[in-house]
This record gives structure tokens, sequence and C-alpha cells, in this order.
């Protein structure tokens, strides 16, 4: 096989081939995904800060987790459910024998968090670029990272907490649980430059503003215990003349409060948005763009004017339903006696849960009822219900609580009680001192049933191991931390004391 | 005299001219490939007279009569007779023998003699499947081949199926790479004709190792049938039309034993009775299962031409597969048109081309298939005092909120998929020197789904999930995939000195894979009627109408080379080399080198190896090579932005999206590595008519990619369309032996027989995982945590739950046993007793251990082919032993029907230590533990076949080479203990898999058919 007998055309054949091959390189893999961003060319301009903070504002709307499972907690409020096993982390907490393995539990810790991470994501840009408004963006930013802080705080008690900006993988076997005091300052230290960088009024509904961080910043100082600093930021809020008690203006009626007409009213200092047009599903309910409390809430299997049917979760007990005077106008506005309503109104339902501890009781969270709608399936997790998160009425309440605690005007606290007394029909209390204080936890009890406050309630004043049965003090004060962050953390943290 | 001498002379010479003596020479070649035969056989007929060819094919012979008849043969070849003309140059091309080249197996880019194949390789044989005709390919590797596990992903009508070769070896996607007529083919078994398969041929250990980054799931590379040289247009045609049933009906409780029950666990829990008409006007009651199984049709028409010229050969394919539904019928149906072209010629002597293109249209109608809420599901949980009619249930008994009427269910289901794909692919093979050959090859795959979900306006009853009350809602999708495939590569083969046989093959393979999809939907489709149900007629508006799409783009660069190497065509030895560079891997990682090496020894062949009388042939192989597997997600080494930020803002509450962070970046994610060791041994034995061969393997996986990985919720992985990086965190280990045993023989021309018995073995442990203890995955029931785990120690994917220990019989061995309270609720008499396995006096979620796994400890197979005159007879068994199900389908609500087993239950002292008792009061007898776990060993036959073919003179009659009727029935039974559908039913997923939601069972098919050859 001499070359030389080999033909030209063989050999030129033979030699492009070789080049052909060789002329495919490495460059050929390195592709940029099509037709998508990823976070190291973010934050360039101002509409990627509106963007991500539309993102922050997202998981809010989880925080119906923290809702139901408050109400469950407090004594005032059976699990419910198609039977006594269902939504087992739920039936744990009512009956108070919940562990580290609680599914509920952790969707709590892990849906805050998230809030937290996407609030901190914005934060730690906030030097990338310059623009007008850029300021309020940031101070949104921290009021949310501060509220997911606060809830917390609230259900476990010291946790892990980054001031400088996301967590970063690994971070969870050396950033300790900060003590409780430290989280409080950091939630502090959040609010107070959003007040500082918040524009007083909202700008779209919906939307937090310096009003709303100033209530939001006494409730902490409330829990803490700080009662004047709590009644300085409270009566700011009072003083600012933008809120009311919805029913006592114009052509308001108290009955529309927590119906649609109501909502993003004057009495709203800080209201959680939700919408029924996208569908949703069981696999992700932190995704539904609606109320999955509502759903939850609603009536199994009941056909009938005014509402829609649900999974009968957060059942009222004849307790809190007897707590109320029967010329109470807020009785049959907060809870619905399903018995009467049927025979008045020809409706008909089903009862799940049958246990006399955690089951039936004849009542349904009237606040949070789904109504009828048009929201889109699965229908229970899209209700449109926004969840009204700090309203006028608590405000005036802490407000007294913490002017009759601390060095404030007992008058002054007798007059705020009053306010919210006089819209709900009731006469005016002449208390003071102790007296005064126990008729604000009364009114707060009865104000507040089935919107999530009370179980803190009796826990910050001592009050849980009388009313809350099977109650242990101070281990159920706070709630495990579940079990799998535990294990993350590889002896880093440790769990809360009797659990 | 001299008058006669002259003559005499005349005449023997004249005889001698025409029966003179001369040297003749020749070449022999293959009609095929024009490959010179080396050491053919030539002699002359009637005589002992002959010679073998030489290196090049050539042959000489001397002193051969003039009017001899040359017989020329070679093993694989048909023999020719060629009588001697005035020629002295006789150039015999021979043309193979299609049973005889069973001989050659396909091995990745090239092909081997079957001994010479250094790897552990099972192959299938065309004619095989083809008289197996399963719907779906795939299921023809069920029990054929040792080592490979085929489930359907239940039983509904175009389905796909799940392979595994030789274990669960990744905690991703443990599907193998299919390689169809050398490209990658991602379009799934189920869409090729199984009448078109030539072979298909499986590479279960480092053999596969040439194909690098996706090989380490094994390689299933499947060959067309083409035509065939020198022979006239042959038309095959075959039809079939059969009945399908459903294979099973679980035992559920009629109308009076449903009533009976459930007034009995109201009573228990203090309740009042919820059924108060007498059990005597129930009566039966209405059986769910038998409304919604129906028997239904499954139809198949394939036509074929082959044939071919002395330089081309065609083949021509089509066919229409029609199959409808055992529940639903036409509401879940698959129907499959494809078409087939395949060319091939030598353009000239040294260039051979190869053109194959396919056409594959399917079209499929499906229903909600296995799972909570499925069609199934709702006929095993249904109360059977409800009327078959009842489409809402208002009024009726409370089942909960997603039981409802599955004959409704199906009536309101309207869902329509059409897939089109075309694929092709031209091969050029170029001799351009002696022992050098050059083949460049171009695939490509180009499909087009389209989908439309249509859902109306329906009430199932109050608090139903399915219901849509206001309005209705048509979904449609179009997605595009492509992919092409450009291979090249050289070979040299050359032998030296007569004992040094070479084979060197390099090359290059580019593979890219791109395509997007569109989805929208819209409500308000008018006259809430499946005819006006598409985006452009619906009168949605505003959030009611709804888009998204996708795209993507992947890309892989390979470089590979294998080096052959026989001495004396005793020793082999086999390298391989593959560097792989892939768009998935992060750029710290992009480029992997995968070698592997294989080497055999035909011990037989020495000449101190005892010549036993009946062992013809002994050859011992092993092998070792490193694989990867990139199958993967795009990108997860970026930090995309594709999370989900939605939030309803302004007065009117719209809806406002943001942007947010997706899965959590891993800048180092790298593929899979898989080191797979195998050592064997090939025997032949009694004339060849015994083959046993046997492996004992060991593959070890590590660097798994875990997605999603379970990390703190600090990092906000809940976040809507947030997940967890994935990270290469795992290592697991698959071991274990098998063997293939087969025996054929014939006696005269009349019986013939062939029998093959393959077994695997296989042992699975995961030995690491990085940051952390376990994985969880899997569902079991409502709320509950997950069954399914990854640890290291244990078979992946096992069931963790609670180990019981019959049930408490009195009030003393309540109190005598730990509390249960932390389950759910106190134990009373009659409730299951949960072991306290850790000792620690207390029943917790930490006495939770392995109580079974869905990995079988080793499977069977065995098939059978008798051919008796004019009758054959096949059929084909599969066993699996030692693979444990759950049992999920059974709804943990009150008031919903149960199976009959539910009537052995507690109901006082000493009736019962296996069933608790009826009641509707808290207990945890319905959380995960063993009662749940059910072996789901069996032996399933698969397939019984008994065919007559007219003799001759009948189907001459009819103008046909060949007639043949045949009656099969596909699933005949399945010999099994577990009490669900069907042992078999799976997601496939590595972790949560061999839970059982309620599958579609699989249907069994009675089958006519008839095959004609004109």
């Amino acid at each position: 096989m001499l070359l030389k007998n080999i033909p030209m055309k063989k050999i030129v054949l033979g030699l492009s081939l070789l080049i052909f091959v060789g002329a495919c390189s490495d460059d050929f893999v390195d592709v940029q995904p099509p037709y998508a961003i990823n976070s190291e060319t973010f934050f360039e301009a101002p509409e990627d800060y509106d963007n991500a903070l539309i993102g922050a504002y997202d998981l809010l709307q989880a925080t119906y987790a923290n809702t139901i499972l408050a109400e469950i907690a407090s004594g005032d409020v059976n699990a419910g459910g198609e039977s006594p096993t269902d939504v087992i982390g739920w039936q744990q907490v009512d009956r108070m024998i919940h562990t580290p393995i609680n599914d509920n539990l952790r969707d709590l810790w892990n849906f805050n968090f998230a809030g937290v991470q996407r609030a901190s994501f914005i934060i730690q840009n906030e030097d990338n670029i310059d623009f007008e408004g850029k300021a309020q963006i940031i101070a949104e930013a921290r009021f949310l990272r501060a509220y997911f802080n606060f809830e917390l705080s609230k259900w476990f008690g010291p946790i892990p907490i980054k001031p400088d900006g996301q967590f970063e993988l690994g971070e969870e076997v050396s950033i300790p649980r900060a003590s409780i005091d430290e989280v409080y300052r950091f939630i502090e230290g959040d609010l107070q430059i959003a007040i500082e960088n918040l524009s007083v009024m909202s700008v779209e509904p919906g939307r937090v503003n310096q009003m709303t961080a100033r209530a939001l910043l006494g409730k902490l100082y409330l829990y803490e215990e700080n009662f004047d600093a709590a009644a300085t930021q409270l009566q700011e809020v009072i003083n600012s003349g933008q809120y009311h008690l919805y029913g006592t203006q114009g052509d308001e009626d108290f009955a529309d409060l927590f119906e649609f007409e109501g909502e993003n009213g004057p009495e709203s200092v800080f209201e959680v948005q939700y919408t029924g047009v996208q569908g949703a599903g069981f696999d992700c309910l932190q995704c539904s763009e609606g109320n999955v409390l509502v759903g939850f809430s609603g009536i199994r299997g009941y056909v009938g004017p005014v509402f829609e049917s649900g999974f009968g979760f957060g059942l009222p007990r004849a307790s809190i339903y007897e707590a109320f005077e029967e010329n109470d106008l807020r009785r049959d506005l907060s809870i619905l006696n399903i018995e009467s309503w049927a025979e008045e109104n020809g409706a008909t339902f089903n009862i799940g849960n049958q246990d006399p501890e955690t089951g039936h009781t004849g009542y349904y969270n009237r606040k949070y009822l789904p109504r009828m709608n048009d929201n889109q399936p699965d229908v229970n997790l899209t209700q449109p219900n926004n969840y009204r998160a700090i309203r006028y009425a608590d405000v005036l309440l802490m407000a007294a609580e913490a002017l009759v605690q601390g060095s404030g005007s007992d008058m002054q606290a007798q007059e705020y009680v009053n306010q919210v007394r006089e819209r709900a029909g009731l006469d005016p209390v002449m208390s003071s001192g102790q007296a005064l204080l126990e008729d604000i936890y009364r009114e707060r009890r009865l104000e507040l049933v089935g919107e999530g406050h009370t179980f803190f309630d009796l826990v910050r004043t001592g009050r849980a191991a009388d009313e809350i049965s099977g109650f242990t003090a101070p281990k159920n004060n706070i709630f495990p931390i579940p079990q799998e962050e535990i294990q993350f953390a590889r002896g880093n943290w440790t769990q809360n004391p009797g659990y | 005299m001299k008058k006669y001498a002259i003559l005499f002379f005349g005449l023997i010479c004249f005889g001698s001219l025409e029966a003179q003596d001369r040297n003749i020479s020749g070449q022999v070649s293959d009609a095929l490939s024009g490959d010179p035969l080396i050491f053919a056989n030539v002699t002359v007929e009637g005589t002992t007279q002959g010679t073998e060819t030489d290196l090049d094919g050539k042959f000489s012979l001397s002193n051969v009569p003039g009017d001899a008849v040359l017989v020329i043969s070679y093993l694989g070849y048909i023999t020719q007779k060629v009588e001697l003309t005035d020629e002295d140059f006789y150039d015999v091309k021979l043309a193979s023998d299609a049973q005889i080249l069973e001989d050659v197996v396909v091995i990745g880019y090239g092909a081997e003699s079957r001994r010479n194949v250094t790897g552990a390789v099972s192959k299938i044989d065309g004619d095989f499947i083809g008289k197996l005709d399963p719907p779906n390919a795939a299921q023809a590797l069920q029990g054929t081949a040792a080592g490979v596990n085929v489930s359907q992903q239940g039983g509904a009508p175009g389905s796909e199926s799940n392979i595994r070769i030789r274990g669960i070896s990744t905690n991703g996607n443990n599907s193998p790479l299919i390689i169809l007529d050398g490209f990658q083919y991602e379009g799934g078994l189920n869409s090729i004709n199984p009448q078109d398969i030539e072979s298909i041929t499986v590479l279960k250990d480092a053999q596969a190792a040439i194909y690098g980054t996706i090989a380490s799931n094994g390689v299933i590379l499947v060959t067309t049938k083409s035509g065939k040289r020198n022979q006239e247009a042959k038309f095959d045609y075959q039809t079939f039309y059969g009945i399908q049933e459903t294979s099973r009906q679980l035992n559920l409780l009629n109308g009076e034993e449903y009533a009976l029950l459930l007034n009995e666990a109201y009573t228990n829990a203090g309740q009042q009775s919820p059924i108060q008409e007498s059990l005597n006007q129930i009566g039966e009651g209405t059986n769910w299962q038998d409304e919604v199984f129906s028997r239904a049709p499954i139809s198949s028409h394939n036509l074929s031409v082959r044939g071919g010229t002395e330089n081309t050969s065609y083949s021509l394919s089509g066919s229409i597969f029609n199959q409808d539904g055992i529940v639903g019928e036409e509401k879940s149906q698959f129907s499959r048109r494809t078409a087939a072209l395949n060319l091939e010629s030598d353009l000239r002597d040294n260039l051979n081309i190869n053109t194959r293109l396919f056409y594959y249209s399917t079209q499929n109608n499906s229903l909600n298939d296995f799972g909570l809420g499925s069609v199934l599901f709702n006929a095993l949980n249904m109360a059977p005092t409800i009327g078959r009619d009842v489409d809402n249930l208002r009024g009726q008994i409370d089942l909960g909120n997603e039981v409802v009427n599955p004959l409704t269910q199906i009536r309101n289901t309207f869902n329509d998929s059409r897939t089109n794909r075309l694929s092709g692919t031209a091969q050029l093979k170029y001799d351009y020197l002696p022992n050098l050959d050059l083949q460049v090859r171009m695939g490509f795959n180009s499909s087009f789904t389209q989908n439309r979900d249509f859902i109306p306006i329906f009430d199932y009853g109050p608090g139903k999930v399915f219901n849509r009350l206001e309005e209705n809602l048509i979904s449609q999708g179009k997605i595009n995939d492509n992919d092409y495939t450009l291979d090249i590569f050289n070979t040299y083969k050359k032998r030296f000195a007569d004992r040094h046989d070479v084979n060197f093959m390099a090359g290059m393979t580019v593979f890219r894979q791109f395509g997007e999809g569109l989805f929208g939907t819209s409500t308000g489709v008018p006259s809430n009627d499946i005819q006006f149900a598409d985006i452009g007629t619906a009168t949605g508006a505003g959030d009611d109408l709804n888009a998204s799409s996708y795209a993507y783009d992947v890309r892989r660069l390979s470089y590979f080379g294998r080096l052959n190497y026989t001495l004396d065509e005793k020793y082999i030895l086999s390298g391989i080399l593959r560097r792989d560079a892939s768009t998935r891997f992060g750029p710290n990682n992009r480029v992997g080198y995968f070698p592997s090496a294989t080497a055999a020894w035909v011990f037989s062949d020495e000449s101190f190896f005892p010549k036993w009388k009946n062992l013809d042939f002994m050859k011992i192989r092993g092998g070792y090579g490193i694989m990867g597997n990139d199958r993967i997600p795009d990108f997860l080494y970026l930090a995309l932005l594709t999370g989900q930020a939605t939030y309803a803002s302004g007065v009117d509450n719209s809806l406002i999206n943001g942007i947010a962070v997706g899965p959590l970046a891993n800048p180092n994610v790298q593929w899979e590595e898989s080191k797979k060791a195998n050592v064997g041994m090939d025997l032949r034995m009694f004339g060849n008519k015994i083959n046993l061969a046997v492996d004992y393997y060991r593959d070890i996986t590590a660097n798994l990619l875990i997605a999603n990985l379970p990390i703190s919720g600090i990092f906000g992985t809940a976040a809507p369309g947030a997940s967890g990086p994935t990270i290469n965190a795992g290592t697991v280990r698959n071991q274990g032996v098998e063997f293939e045993l087969s025996y054929s023989d014939t006696w005269g021309s009349d019986l013939g027989v062939q029998m093959n018995l393959n077994f695997t073995s296989i042992n699975n442990e995961v030995t690491a995982i990085n940051g952390g203890d376990f994985l969880e995955g899997g569902q079991f029931g409502v709320g509950q945590p997950a069954p399914s785990r990854m640890e290291v120690g244990l078979p992946i994917g096992y069931f963790y739950g609670y180990k019981t220990n019959g049930i408490f019989q009195n009030l003393e061995e309540v109190r005598n046993h730990p509390s249960q309270l932390q389950l759910g609720a106190e134990a009373q008499p009659g409730d299951i007793r949960f072991m306290d396995t850790n000792g620690d006096g207390e029943i917790t979620p930490d006495d939770r251990v392995n109580i079974g796994d869905p990995i079988p400890d080793f499977t069977m197979g065995y098939t059978l082919n008798l051919t008796l005159g004019q009758f054959d007879f096949s059929t084909v068994l599969f066993g699996s032993f030692g693979n444990d199900i759950v049992r999920n389908f059974e709804r943990d609500q009150p008031n919903v029907n149960r199976m009959n087993y539910r009537l052995n239950r507690w109901t006082g002292e000493g009736t019962s230590t296996e069933v608790p008792r009826a009641t509707v009061a808290p207990t945890a007898n319905n959380i995960f533990s063993d009662f749940f776990v059910e072996d789901g060993s069996f032996v399933r036959i698969q397939n019984v076949n008994i065919g007559y073919t007219f003799p001759d003179r009948i189907s001459d009659r009819v103008a046909l080479n060949r007639l043949t009727v045949y009656a099969r029935v596909d699933n005949l039974y399945t010999f099994t203990n577990y009490s669900g559908f069907d042992p078999t039913a799976s997601t496939g997923a590595p972790i949560g898999g061999g839970i059982d939601f309620g599958f579609y069972p699989i249907p069994r098919n009675f089958i006519f058919g008839v095959k004609a050859q004109f």
C-alpha cells in the first residue's frame, strides 16, 4: 500500500474528515439556558427590585398555616376535619400531645423562613444600584422580614437569624439559634429602618405603610413587656387618624367587616391579599393564591345560601360562643351556629370528626367561612377572603393593655376599650387597674376569636395552663423545632426543652 | 487401423476437451459487504477434491474436470453451487444465512461474533419478538433476558414501561439508554412497532462503556429489519384481533357486608348507625368493579415488503394498532400508526449507504389512572349501597371529598394526546483503504405532541374536589422535541502473522437535544360541550386566560476509542475509552473520562483443555469499566430565577407576577459514576445444543445525584417554585449472580424444541449518603410521613414503618404494653399492637424500622418454543421473588367500602389476631406499618401461543408462500399472594416505588391472528 498508489481524491477526503473531527470543540457544549434569568445578573434595574418584592409578599399567603394552627392550639377551637386522625399534626396540637415529628409545624417553619429568605434576597442587594423609590422598596422588604421573624419567634422561641442577608448553604451547622432578646432586637432594627423610610399611607391596597410597621413594633414591645414603648408606637397609629373601627362611620355596616365589602377597609392596618382566579392543588399549598385557611374552615358538605362548603377544621367550641353576652353583636358575626342557621335557611350539611375533644361542636368560624364566589378549582384551596392580620380594633386593645400595664393613663385605656365595646353594641366598662386588665383580656378573646391571636395572648400573659386543657407550662409555651431541622443542624441547634 | 486410432484419439481429444482437466481460480466474498470470506470451503461435488480460500478469499484448484460443479460453503452463509463454464476465474458471492447470523451480536458502533464478545450481553431475536407481539416492545424483554426487569406503569393502553437492568442503581432516572439503529432514541419503546425489530441486544456491564456518560443504567440496542439482497420482493402480512379483560378483580365487601361492618364501626365508637335499612333490602348492592371493567378489543395490522438486488436492498413496512381500555373503553385507548422505510445500497464497491426513515403517529385518550381520585380508586371505595346511576352524591352517605361515582368520572373525562414523530438516519460506510473503513452517521428525531384536556362543569356532590360549579376548563399544550446525532468513526481491522487480530475503532459523536413547549388554559367553553372545547372558541378572558412555556437546549460532545486484540482467536482483549462533555454539568466538571477493559479466554481451544466429549466450547470472560449517567435536569449549576412570585394587589385583587429564585444552584454538579465489574463464563455443550452463560456482577454507582436534597427550611426551599439543590451525594451497590441456559434441538424435520431459562439475583444496598443520614420519598395515606427511605446499609427505597405484633385481645394486654398515644390515640382491645423495637418503653416514631423493600431478591424467566409438524407452541413465564408491595388503595375514611378481609375483624377476645376492630373512633390502626406491606412475589404466565402453519400444498393454492394462523393468550394467569390488582404495580420511582395506589391492572388478552407471506 504505497502512498503513491492511493488516488489524490481519497487522501483529500481522509484529511478533510480528520479536520472536521478536530474542528468540534468543547465550546459546542457551552450554552446559556434559553430565555432564562439567573441571580448573578439580577438587581441591575429598578424593576428587578419591584419584582423581587412581589416574591417576598408572596409568602404572606402561606401564613394561613400560622392562623389555623394558632386557633386550634388556643383551647377555644377544635381541630375538626373528617375524622380524629385527619391532618394528624393539627389533631395532636389540639390535644397538646404534639412532638417534633409534625408535618404542619414543619410547614410553618419552612414557609416563614422562606419569607425571611426572599426578603433578605432584596435587602442584601440594596447597594447594587440607586434609583428613586429604592428606599421605600427596601423598607417594605425589611417590614416583611421582621413580620416573618416575629411569627417564627412566637412559635419556636429562639431562631437562627442573619442580618447581613440570605442564609448560605452550610450555615445551618454554624449559625446558632439566637436568644429571644437578640431576635427581638433584630426585628426591632428592621422595623425602625422601615418606619423611617415607609410612606405614611399605603402605595396600594395591601402594601405596608409606616403605620403598619409601627403597629407591628408596638406589638413586639407588648410581647416583650416593654409597655411604654409599646404604648408610644400604638398611639402613633391611633392618632394618625388613618384608621377607624369599621361600622362607625358613613354607611358602613359592622356585619360587612369580614365580607368582601369590608376588604382593605379603614380597619385594616395590615391585610394579606388573596384571590380566587388561579387554580391550586394539594401538592403545593403554599403556592395557592387563595386563602387555604378559608376552605379548610368551611362547613363539610354544606348546601345552602351565602356560604360554600369546606373541610370543617377550626371549629369554635361552645365555651367561646357562650362567653359572649347575648346582645353582643360580635357573637353571631364571629361564630356561626350551624343548627339554627340550617333551620332558618333550609341548608344541609355533613358532620365529620365526631370526637368529643376535637370534633364537631355545632359552630364554625364565620369570619373566615367560604362565601359564595366563582373561584378556580380546587375551590377549597382558592378562596379569595383576605386575612386581616392587624386590625385597628387589635391596635386599640393592645394600646389599652400597654397603657394599663405601663405608666400610661388608665382612663385613656378605658376609652379605647369602650370604643371596641360600643361598636359591638355593649355598654362601656368603668374599671381600672387589674379589673380593667381582665376586661381587656376578655375583650381580646371575644373580639379576635378565629384570627389566630388568642393562643399567644394566653402564653405571654401566663394564663395558658389555666385555659387550655392538656397545656403544660413552660414546655408548651413554644412549639418543638421540627425533627428534620435538628438533624440538618448536626448538633448545632438543640431541641426546645421538654420535647 | 490408423483410421480407428485417429477416431479413438479424436474421441479422446474431443472427450477431454469437454471433460478436460483445468486449472481454475476464483474469489469468494460476502454478497452484502463484499468482504472476502477467509477459509471458505471450495470442493468439487461428488469428489474429495477441494481447498479453502486464503486470506484474500481467493482459491485455486488444478485438474478440475471441465463439467465439475463447485460447492462453495462457509459458516453463516448459504452454500452455493457453481457450474464450471469457459471462465477460468470465478467471483463467487455468498449470501448470509439469516438463521446462523444469530451468532453476530451488535455491540455499539459495530458488531461482533458471539464467540468474541467479552462482555455480558443478552440478545433477543426479532422473530421471537414478532411472535410475542406485545403492544409495547419493552414487554418482550420481560423473562427473556437475564438481569432485565420490566414493569408497566399500570396496564392502561399506551402506558410506558419501567426497564431496570441489574437492579436500581440511581435514585434518579433508572431507564437504560435506548439506541435505535445507532442513534440515541428518547421516544420510548412503546412507539416502535415490534414487527419492525430485527433484534434487541442488552449491554449490561462494562461493554456498554463505549457510550460513556449515558451508559450507566445499561444500554438497549434495537436494530430494525432491513431488506435482503438478491431476493425478490417478499410480502409479509400479519393481523390479529383480540379481546382484553381484567386479569384480576379484588375481593370487596358487597352491599350487605358493607352495611353490617359500617354499622358495627359506628356502634363501636358510640355513635349512631348510619344505615337504617335492613340488610335484606340492601342485598348485593352495586358491584362497582363489574360496572367499571369491561371487555375491550385490541387489534393490529402489519404489512411489510422486503427484498433486494445484488447491490441494493429495501424494506418497507407499515402498521396499524388499536387498543381500547378495559376501564373506560374508548375513553382510555391507544392507537399507533407506523411506517418505516429502509434502503441500503452499495454505491460503489467500497461505498455503502444505508438510510432509514420512520414515521410514528400515536393517539391516546387516558383516564385518571392511579392515585387518590383515580377511576379504580373510586370503584374500590364507593359504597355498594349507592346505585350505579347516581351521578351526584348529594344526600348519600358521606364518602369524603375525593370519592365520586367512577362511571360519572369516566363520562366526564375528555382528553386527547397525539404525537407525531419523524425519525431518520443516514449512514455512509466507506472502505477507503484495505483494512480501514470510515462510517459517518446522521440521525435525527423530531416529534410534535399536542394535548387537549377539557373539564366540564359538573357537580359530583357536596364538597367534592372534582366539582366545577361555575366554569369549565380547557387546557391545551403543544410540545416540540428535536434531537440530532452525528457520528463519525473509523475502524481498522487487520490480521498480523496469521495470529494477531487487531480491531481499532476511534470516533466522535455530537448530540444535541432541543425543543419547546407552549401551554394555555381558558374557561367558558360554549355549551359546556367537548365539541367546542378549544381555547379559540372559549369565552374566558382576563385572569381566566393563562399561558406558559418552556424551552431547552442540551448538547453533548464525545470522543471514543475501542481497541480489540485477539491472539490465536483464543485470547481476546478489549479496551475502551470515552470522553464526554455535556451541557448538563457545571463548568467545573464539564468533561468526564470513562475507561473500561474487558477480556476473554476461549478456554476450550487450549491444548491442555481436557476433551470432554460433550463440551464444545468454553469461554471465560471478565471486565471492569466506568460509565456515567447524565440524566439530570438542565442548568443545575446556575441559580435560575424560575421560582414563582405571585401576589394579589390593587383594588380588584388582580394577580401580579414577580421574580424569585428557583432551585438552589450547585456549581459543582457532575454526572453519576458507575463502576461495573463482571466475570462470566460461556459454555456450549452437546453439539451446541446447550448454551450456558453464567455471570457474577458487582456494580457500584457513586456521586448519585440527589435532586431537591432535603436541607434546612431556613434556605427558603419551601417557597413556591423553589427547591433544594441537586447534589452528588450518594453511593449504591448492586451485586448478584445471573445465568442464561438455553437448549435447542431438532429431531428430524418435524420436531424442534428451544428452551431458555434465565435467572438473576439482586442484592441492592446503599453504601453512602453524604450530607445526611437518609432521604425520604413516596406517599402513603393522607397527611402521613413519607414511607420510603434511602439509607446506608439498606436497599434503596426500603419501607420504613412500624412493626406489628398481632391484636390486643383484652384490656390487660393493653395495660402491659407501652402506651401508643404518640401514634395518634390510646390503644383499645381490638387495635393493632405495635412493637417497641428500640426497647425504650414507649411507642414513638423512633420505633419505625425496615419493614420491606420493593426490589426483588431474584427474578427468573422461562421461554419455550416447540415445533411439531405444522404446529408451533410457545410460552413465556416470568417470576419475581422477594419484592414487597405497599397496599395503599384503601382510603382512610369511615364510610368507604373495604376489602373483604375486613370481615375477619376482631369482635371480642380471641376472634382475630390479624384484622383490627371496625370503628370510626380515632385509632392508630391506619398508620403505615407492616399491616400494609405484602409480599409481592409472583410467577406470571406471560404468554401462551399456539400456531398452525398450513402445509405448502394448501398455501400454494391461495398463491401464498406461507400461511399461519395462531391463537395467543397474554397474561394468562399470575400466581401471587398479593391482594391488589397487580404485583408489578409501581411508579418505578427509586425512592417511593412499590407502592400501589390502585394501579390499572394488566389486561388478559385472548388473541387470534393470521400471518401470510407472499
